[in-house]
């Protein structure tokens, strides 16, 4: 009975808000700022994401152009100098890339296939979580038990037999980690949902007789949105690291146009041989991109969860 | 960073197996490729042979750069036209008490090339033999179709078996070691596939003394951690070292390194047949003739490729420039065969001729986990190709599905490797650039449907021919023929380097096998 009563309270306390449109937003944001380790996350997440999108102005090198890079200048140390005169900052690769261009169109590749399956896996999730839970019956126990199977097969397994089959390309990567990683966000937003589902508006909703598609989307989808989002952000981690695990084993990218994990993989083999740079860079950059993640989806989750405000 | 992780954890666990105490007359050896089986008749793989030395003996035994020398057959020659006369030596007895005998001969023979499910089998070298008649228990017989020189090369790739402990046996009595019986210097004592192969010295072997008591082979295809183990002192002996590592293992005083040149060549086979190849498109994705019917387009590939660049950077220096099909001093190489040159410009300018004066599109494939450096000798040849315009993509995968796929003709360019397993000119030329013929043998490795018909009429002269010195000629011929016309395209010859522990020292061999027979103990 005390969760029934709370409701209308909310709805209270949430309607003089909505009036001040970006009131929320601020509070937010204001939350979000308390935490200066996630700012600092956050700061570097931006900075990681300009020098992905901005890459082809910023590399020194078109790493992914066989014309541009030399086999004789395979192995250099930081800060040595081509014939040319460019100077390798980080070093070169056993083919002779630039290490520090490697990078930056690395951390481009790496990124996308990170945001953009999550990105999918999170629609295609959200909605059939949502689905299950308001429909119930047959239709979810069918949905979970496939959510189950599929959740208890470890990922990186599911990806390499996809893989294997699919083949190479961005695009196929981007097919298997959205396969893999849907089943996360429709378990969550389904146990959101089935909270949700049985509130007062929901009924309200449909006494009014809305047709389902909207009530699933204009009224479920918006109150699950939080715990999906903390997810979103933790899975997008994940996929990137999910991603360099398969470059690293060889399957995913082609070896041309290596990402982090496949520049990670190249210097490997030299790790015992004293050129630490060509695995030491990109893991660094792949640490840092990860943590920088995690950094800002940690104090979402903190400030999104109603259990943990003040 | 998670993969660095994984990898590293690999090298501690590696690391971690290997720490049971042996004792001074043991001998541990990580391998870089695992047998597949001990059966010596199921898979014709380098791995495979090596092992299958230790337990079992053949009738002509393969030295360090594979010549050949009297095993349990003492002696050997032509009687006539089609029959050769092998003498065996007496009083050899299998491991278990058994005499050996001319009857286990015939059995060997027999059951060489028909054992089910070879992934490759050994028929390519039990196939010349038409007949054997036992003269009495240690004279036999092999009668061919006609004249067949290459007899004595092709026995020395079987390994004998005895009928009383085999007849009937499947490959997995040989790996359980029911069946595992030879006359070889060492014993199987336990095969754990993914784990660790335990032999132990036969005290009745024929010849010299085995070295060591027992000899405990354990895979470790990870190349860090099998240096990691050999540093740690967990392993006496490893193959395959890593390239990028034996600059510093040179100046380790711990460890002694030694190479040999390999009979191992590495090439590019080229789709010269279909008119149209799978990986081949104008630069605009449209489809066009296969370019590589052209042999001007072949020559110009091969002007385009730095084979020294290829050999310095990506090899370290361990392997040697090639432009035929074997290294110098190998039976049926020819001298009048130089290492194509180095040559973009005159590259560029063949292509132009040959009507691609803008290029067009490729895709190479290769494995990467075969050959030492494969992939990123893919990469490298796809960067010298870029150079003269066509504009190269490259595709590399394990080798599990790359030889199906190379097998299944889905590649235009592709990146492979052949040892010579019989140690001559004719192993190669008749796997992999004879006209393809299944009923008749020929050209089972040749992924290219290379076809020529002064070089097929060459090669099966040369097959026939019993005097050496006129084989050699003609066996010459035919590599001549072959590469003037770019049938395939040689890159180099593979240098194999094993290290060992202070305190032991090995003999390399040209046929990559890891031997415990060619190990010797220094003080």
């Amino acid at each position: 009975m005390s969760t029934s009563h709370s409701e209308p309270v909310a709805s209270v306390e949430v309607a003089p808000s909505a009036r001040k449109a970006i009131a929320p937003w601020r509070r937010l944001l204001s939350a979000f700022l308390e935490s200066k380790l996630a700012v600092v996350g956050l700061v570097g997440l931006v900075l990681i994401l300009l020098v992905a999108i901005f890459a082809p102005w910023l590399s020194p090198q078109d790493p992914f152009d066989l014309t541009q890079i030399d086999i004789m200048d395979s192995k250099l140390p930081p800060g040595s100098e081509s014939y040319t005169g460019m100077v390798y900052w980080l070093g070169t690769d056993g083919q002779g890339r630039d290490m520090l261009s490697g990078i930056f169109y690395g951390l481009r590749i790496s990124l996308t296939v990170g945001i953009l399956s999550g990105f999918f896996a999170l629609i295609i999730g959200t909605s059939v979580g949502l689905s299950a839970a308001y429909f119930g019956g047959r239709i979810e126990t069918l949905i979970m038990r496939i959510v189950d199977l599929q959740l208890s097969f470890p990922a990186i397994l599911v990806a390499l037999i996809l893989l294997a089959i699919l083949g190479r390309g961005v695009d196929k990567v981007i097919l298997a980690l959205v396969i893999v990683q849907w089943a996360y966000y429709a378990r969550t937003s389904r146990s959101a949902a089935l909270v949700e589902r049985r509130k007062e508006y929901i009924e309200a909703a449909r006494s009014l007789a809305l047709s389902t598609p909207r009530i699933i989307f204009r009224h479920l989808l918006p109150n699950c949105l939080p715990p999906v989002i903390v997810i979103g952000t933790v899975q997008v981690a994940n996929a990137i690291a999910l991603e360099a695990t398969l470059s690293f084993l060889g399957i995913g990218l082609p070896v041309t146009e290596p990402s982090l994990g496949l520049l990670i993989s190249n210097g490997f083999n030299y790790l015992l041989s004293g050129r630490y740079w060509i695995s030491f860079f990109p893991g660094l950059a792949l640490l840092l991109t990860i943590v920088a993640i995690n950094l800002v989806g940690d104090q979402l989750r903190d400030i999104l969860n109603p259990r943990l405000q003040r | 960073m998670r993969p660095l992780m994984y990898a590293l954890s690999g090298v501690f666990t590696a690391a971690a197996l290997f720490s049971a105490p042996v004792s001074a007359a043991d001998l541990r050896v990580a391998l870089s490729t695992e047998p597949t089986s001990i059966d010596p008749h199921y898979h014709n793989l380098s791995p495979n042979n090596a092992l299958a030395t230790h337990i079992f003996g053949s009738l002509i035994e393969q030295g360090p750069t594979q010549e050949l020398q009297p095993g349990l057959a003492l002696s050997w020659k032509p009687i006539k036209d089609d029959t050769w006369e092998f003498k065996l030596r007496q009083g050899v007895k299998f491991q278990d008490g058994s005499p050996f005998t001319a009857d286990d001969v015939v059995f060997t023979i027999n059951r060489a090339g028909n054992v089910p499910d070879s992934p490759s089998s050994f028929g390519i070298y039990t196939k010349p033999v038409k007949e054997m008649k036992v003269i009495d228990d240690h004279t036999v017989h092999f009668i061919t179709d006609g004249p067949y020189p290459l007899l004595p090369n092709d026995l020395s790739g079987i390994r004998i078996i005895s009928r009383k402990n085999a007849e009937g046996a499947t490959t997995a009595d040989f790996n359980s070691g029911k069946a595992a019986v030879g006359a070889g210097p060492y014993k199987l004592v336990s095969f754990t596939p993914g784990q660790s192969i335990i032999l132990e010295a036969n005290p009745t072997y024929w010849g010299e003394k085995p070295q060591f008591d027992k000899v405990i082979f354990r895979p470790v295809t990870n190349p860090a951690a099998r240096v990691a183990a050999l540093l740690s002192g967990d392993v006496d002996l490893v193959d395959g070292v890593p390239t990028a590592d034996i600059a510093q293992l040179k100046k380790n005083p711990a460890v002694s390194l030694d190479d040999a040149v390999s009979n191992r060549i590495i090439y590019l086979h080229i789709d010269s047949d279909r008119d149209v190849t799978p990986h081949v498109t104008a630069k605009d994705g449209k489809e066009i003739k296969n370019p590589f019917k052209d042999v001007r387009v072949r020559k110009a590939i091969s002007m385009a490729i730095n084979r020294q660049a290829i050999v310095d950077r990506v090899m370290e220096g361990l392997a040697i420039p090639a432009g035929q099909l074997l290294p110098k001093g190998f039976f049926g190489v020819s001298p009048n065969i130089q290492v194509p040159k180095y040559d973009p410009e005159a590259a560029k300018k063949l292509l132009a001729e040959a009507g691609y004066k803008d290029g067009f599109k490729l895709t190479i494939h290769g494995p990467n986990d075969r050959y030492i450096n494969d992939a990123q000798i893919v990469q490298a040849i796809a960067q010298m190709l870029s150079r003269i315009g066509i504009d190269t993509a490259v595709d590399t995968m394990p080798r599990s599905t790359f030889f199906g796929r190379a097998s299944k003709l889905e590649f235009s360019l592709m990146l492979v490797g052949w040892g010579s397993g019989t140690g001559e000119a004719s192993s190669p030329l008749k796997s992999l650039l004879a006209t393809y013929d299944k009923a008749a043998g020929m050209g089972p490795s040749n992924r290219g449907r290379y076809s020529n018909k002064e070089f097929d009429e060459t090669l099966a002269k040369a097959l026939v021919t019993v005097d050496d010195a006129a084989r050699e000629k003609l066996l010459q011929k035919a590599t001549e023929i072959a590469m003037a016309d770019v049938g395939l395209i040689p890159l180099h010859y593979e240098v194999s380097t094993w290290a060992t522990r202070k305190g032991f020292k090995y003999e390399g061999r040209s046929d990559q096998g890891t031997q415990a027979m060619g190990v010797s103990i220094v003080k």
